[in-house]
């Protein structure tokens, strides 16, 4: 269940749209920062909030990568595995990542504090190898930098 | 009028054509997996590559995409769309799980046919296929997503053309899922085109898996007789079982689907418990016995009785060729009641139809599709005629306006595929001038006014008749003076009847006395005679059926009738008495066990010769004679030309 303020925020940001369906992505983002991550309930709310069907909605959640269908850390981490970040060895930043984590790509620490996921392009190419943590990006990336922005990020809670 | 050049022919098709119907319309198919003519296009699967040499474009085009255009040379067979095409197959083949021998799609695969036709027929790819888990997706489709290819056809035909929103594509890239948000059986009332549009066996049809491959199949064309839509069907028959119905292309009437109803529906056709032997007093005889004894009862009735309290009685489950014998047969007892319909409102809608429609104001679906408004007058069109629901959305696509007149509202059990506005009268409805409103009526239980009324409006019409080949029985109530069997039995006026393949409720016949019965199905009149007939199914029998809008349709016989020589299913072993009596004879002969029904149309026709009247060797004479060489794989033929000059009188 969301709070009756949220629903009314939600309701009038699909009523502002021309259609529905375009309200969509807006409305999972929220329903996913109010639970955390989009949970089964939270796709039945927003298809129920849009006039669409719950597989609906489904098929718009999957297709987006920062919309989440399972549990994930506190932060998130996305880091770039597209051609431009490899030609500057992003294999080596995600197996440091891994290492340093403990974790595989798609696995969240035992902490609960951080979830890594490969993504494909944040538009950094320049500063590539490039990762975003909670939503913050991080560029032209060094083990030792790595290091630096887990602990600051870290830390920030 | 675009002329191209497609491999040195010379091809002149209507703009808008792509390159892929140009070709197909000179006898050479491209190959193809995510185009369907009637869907919309993909472009998705990458195979139907072509070489443009010459023209407004060139190089490598996908054909399905592009639209024909004077001045184009194409080559299907350029080495480097071949080698594309190569390619591209063996690509979508990566992940395939080549697991044809266990499919029950294989023998009737695009996938299989177009991977030989392709050229690849050897695999390189040596590592890990991409896996999924299937979901439970009801009793009737099997999902099996590993084999999938990622054309869309499923999901493009069940949200935008058949208007279903609890299936769909999930995922993005080497992810994508076609599936459900949960398990649970598909909600569609046309989930089971699935299964025919699919390229491969990703849907395959539950109710009839594993049990033939496609070149074991007796098959034939035939017309579905659910619903008086008359959608085309070939039902695919192993062994005298009727083991799956698949649909069959008839743009004037179905397009290329069916519904659920129509491919699903068929345990009755295959039940071990179905009256297959000639019954005499409650004791099995031969068929010629009892046909005399039938004869002989109804001599000794009329004489007793006389002729005007018998009565004929038929329904709409016969085909036009046992209904004109059934007149003809009330004929020769002079004086006998003539009935196609048991319930008053049945025959007056139906008669009324009959008499209201000609070729001019008679809609069928090309005209459902294209109008700009449609008014549906108090129907459950779900129930009546579930194909026509999907013409409707097309025209409400196209920006129709829909409307659902009087108060009657359409039962919620079935979700219609587009919106509506409720009116209460169809004077509300705005018809302009008559061009392109379409009225959607249950022929059934309605008043011969109420419908005089609606015809009366200009726009055109569609009356769905309470039953598979109504409007034959309408059209021959008017012609033979038929009667409806309730009121004739309410006011008392009959003191037997013969019937064949009535359902008379058991009421009616409570102070009636059966004389003889002939159908394909057990109830109570049935149980009441002492002369039994079985007869034959539309799957087992030649014959022809008029559909709602007039169209006369040949359907053929796919197999022979008889027991299935797959034997029981475990449930009847429940008892040893049962399984006992339903079992095939396990003594050698010679006859097809259980194979002793006939064709109601003969029974009727020796009966006729018994009775003192001729022999008939051709059901469909005088003015019907035009349909005797009916083809059954042309779009039919609308009768109200044929019938013009007919004795067709108000009733």
């Amino acid at each position: 269940m969301i709070p009756e303020t949220l629903k009314k925020a939600l309701e009038a940001r699909v009523a502002s749209a021309i259609t529905a369906r375009e309200a969509a992505v807006d409305v999972m983002k929220e329903l996913q920062a109010h639970y955390g991550w989009l949970t089964d309930e939270a796709v039945e709310e927003a298809a129920s909030l849009l006039g669409l069907s719950p597989l609906q909605v489904e098929e718009l959640a999957t297709f987006y990568e920062m919309i989440y269908r399972r549990p994930v850390g506190k932060k998130v981490i996305h880091v770039c595995d597209s051609i431009s970040c490899w030609c500057v060895d992003c294999d080596g930043i995600i197996e440091h990542l891994k290492e340093k984590l403990g974790v595989a790509l798609g696995g969240t620490t035992a902490d609960g504090m951080f979830t890594l996921l490969p993504c494909c392009c944040m538009g950094m190419c320049g500063d590539g190898p490039a990762m975003s943590v909670g939503g913050i990006p991080y560029g032209k990336l060094t083990p030792e930098l790595v290091d630096e922005i887990l602990e600051m990020e870290r830390q920030k809670i | 009028m675009p002329k191209l050049i497609i491999d040195d022919i010379p091809v002149e098709v209507a703009p808008g054509t792509s390159v892929l119907e140009a070709a197909r319309s000179v006898g050479i198919t491209i190959p193809h997996f995510c185009y369907h003519p009637a869907l919309a296009i993909a472009a998705a699967c990458r195979l139907c590559a072509v070489k443009l040499l010459d023209g407004p474009v060139k190089g490598i085009q996908m054909s399905c995409a592009l639209p024909a255009q004077d001045g184009m040379v194409v080559s299907t067979t350029d080495p480097e769309a071949l080698r594309m095409r190569q390619l591209v197959i063996e690509w979508l083949m990566i992940n395939h799980p080549h697991d044809c021998p266990v499919c029950d799609e294989g023998g009737e695969c695009l996938l299989q046919d177009f991977t030989i036709a392709g050229g690849h027929s050897r695999r390189r790819y040596q590592g890990k296929k991409r896996t999924f888990q299937n979901q439970y997706l009801g009793e009737t489709i099997h999902h099996e997503m590993n084999r999938c290819i990622e054309c869309y056809r499923c999901v493009r035909f069940y949200q935008d053309y058949a208007g279903g929103t609890d299936f769909g594509v999930t995922g993005s890239a080497g992810r994508v899922y076609f599936g459900r948000f949960q398990e649970g059986a598909l909600e569609s009332p046309f989930s089971g085109n699935l299964v025919d549009i699919c390229p491969t066996g990703v849907f395959t049809d539950k109710t009839g898996r594993f049990r033939a491959r496609y070149w074991d199949y007796q098959f034939a064309p035939s017309v579905c007789q659910h619903c008086s839509v008359g959608c085309n069907t070939a039902p695919q028959n192993f062994q005298r079982e009727t083991i799956k119905i698949v649909g069959r292309r008839n743009d004037q009437v179905n397009g290329w689907f069916i519904c659920d109803r129509a491919r699903f529906d068929k345990g009755y056709l295959n039940d071990p418990q179905r009256p297959r032997e000639a019954r005499l007093d409650g004791a099995t005889c031969g068929y010629d016995v009892a046909i005399d004894a039938a004869a002989k009862a109804i001599g000794k009735f009329v004489a007793q009785n006389g002729a005007e309290s018998l009565a004929f009685v038929g329904s709409s489950r016969l085909s036009l060729e046992g209904m004109i014998l059934l007149a003809q047969l009330a004929r020769t007892v002079d004086g006998a009641r003539l009935c196609y319909f048991t319930d008053g409102g049945e025959l007056t809608g139906s008669a009324a139809a009959a008499r209201l429609l000609n070729e001019k104001n008679s809609a069928y679906l090309r005209d459902i599709e294209k109008a700009e408004c449609i008014a549906l007058y108090a129907l459950d069109l779900m129930e009546e005629g579930p194909m026509l629901a999907l013409a409707v959305r097309k025209a409400f696509l196209a920006g129709a306006q829909i409307y659902l007149v009087d108060g009657d509202p359409i039962p919620a059990r079935e979700k219609l595929p587009f919106t509506f506005t409720a009116v209460a009268t169809l004077d509300e409805v705005p018809f302009e001038g008559g061009g392109r409103g379409v009225v959607i009526a249950g022929a059934g239980k309605k008043d011969a006014d109420l419908l005089d009324q609606l015809a009366s409006g200009g726009a055109k019409l569609v009356m769905l008749q309470p039953g598979p080949n109504a409007m034959a029985g309408g059209l021959l109530s008017l012609e033979f003076g038929g009667q409806a069997f309730s009121e004739l039995a309410s006011a008392g006026k009959i003191k037997g009847v013969v019937c064949f393949e009535a359902d008379l409720p058991e009421g009616l016949i409570v102070d009636v006395e059966v004389v003889a019965c002939a159908d394909w199905r057990t109830g109570a009149a049935a149980a009441k005679a002492p002369v039994f007939l079985p007869t034959t199914t539309w799957v087992e029998s030649d014959g022809t059926a008029i559909n709602y809008e007039g169209r006369a349709q040949r359907f053929q016989r796919t197999r022979v009738p008889g027991l299935p020589l797959r034997g029981l299913d475990p449930k009847y072993y429940g008892s040893t008495a049962d399984a006992v009596a339903e079992h095939p004879p396990r003594v050698h002969r010679k006859e097809v066990p259980g194979g002793a029904e006939r064709d109601a149309w003969r029974v009727m026709a020796q009966l006729i010769e018994r009775l003192g009247g001729r022999t008939i060797e051709e059901p469909l004479t005088g003015r019907w004679s035009k349909l005797k060489d009916l083809d059954p794989e042309s779009e039919g033929v609308r009768v109200f030309n044929l019938l013009q000059g007919d004795p067709r009188t108000d009733s």
